[in-house]
């Protein structure tokens, strides 16, 4: 990392809050839309700005690895919930409930609190410049079955069980 | 590094913020099912920026990462398949009016 600031990291720095920016805008869209459909559009929306900032973090896996996972199977899922299930665009249906006043306020006040905490307090500064290195793949899969191997075979196990599990409660009935 | 870790932080806090909102006032179980999943990104966003920061060299905030999305992903098709059982029952996925269990 050179101490040079040059017009490059400029743009680089803009881009980063105009990402972070939409990914908040289309994570409101989700909470806050009435049809439901289009909440589910703004979930994408702040998925695929949640992997732009895992590439600005330089963790280009994980960056693929979530718009592989979440945007093309979970959010696949999630519309096709919503289209299955009736009524999603019934103007009279109030999207919140009662409790969205206090719920608000409580959200509003963690939110700011975190935000003026985390900005007020003095990090210390990282090893190097340039923080850690960029994680290689390779390094990645290793830590995975080497430390992290017990993890690893649990979730396949939770995997297999969400699979089944999932079958067995959605499929039709025979009386 | 690019950006300072806090402004990272905040973004995270905020997600977190907006999907907890999300997931006590949705009346529609979708829509807690994708507050949810806000809050789970919320939550690898700050493994990624701490494990870019002060990781150690083996990537273990990455791999953290990695089993949070395994995780959600069998938590979204258990959710789902769950709402639509009962949507196939009650033909309603209103939270407020799934109350069986309410005496």
């Amino acid at each position: 990392m050179h101490e040079f600031v040059g017009p490059l990291e400029c743009a680089a720095k803009a881009a980063f809050y105009v990402v972070a920016a939409v990914t908040l805008a289309g994570a409101v869209m989700a909470v806050s839309a009435r049809n439901l459909f289009r909440a589910a559009l703004g979930l994408a929306l702040c998925l695929f700005g949640v992997a732009a900032l895992y590439f600005f973090l330089e963790a280009e896996f994980l960056a693929v690895t979530q718009l592989l996972v979440y945007v093309g199977a979970i959010l696949t899922l999630i519309i096709f919930g919503v289209m299955l299930t009736a009524r999603i665009a019934d103007p009279t249906v109030a999207r919140w409930n009662k409790q969205a006043g206090w719920a608000g306020g409580l959200a509003l006040v963690l939110g700011l609190g975190l935000a003026s905490i985390l900005l007020k307090t003095s990090w210390p500064a990282a090893p190097s410049r340039g923080g850690s290195p960029p994680v290689q793949l390779a390094t990645l899969g290793r830590t995975l079955i080497s430390t992290y191997l017990l993890p690893f075979e649990l979730l396949s196990i939770l995997l297999l069980g969400a699979l089944i599990g999932a079958i067995v409660v959605a499929r039709k009935e025979k009386t | 590094m690019i950006v300072p870790l806090p402004h990272i932080l905040v973004v995270s806090a905020g997600l977190f913020a907006i999907g907890l909102f999300g997931a006590l006032t949705r009346r529609n179980a979708i829509g807690i099912l994708m507050s949810i999943e806000l809050i789970l990104n919320s939550a690898n966003l700050n493994l990624i920026a701490f494990n870019r920061y002060w990781g150690t060299s083996n990537g273990a905030g990455q791999v953290t990462a990695l089993l949070v999305i395994g995780i959600a992903a069998s938590g979204a098709v258990v959710g789902l398949a769950l709402i639509l059982a009962i949507f196939r029952h009650r033909q309603t996925i209103s939270a407020d009016e799934i109350k069986l269990l309410k005496g």
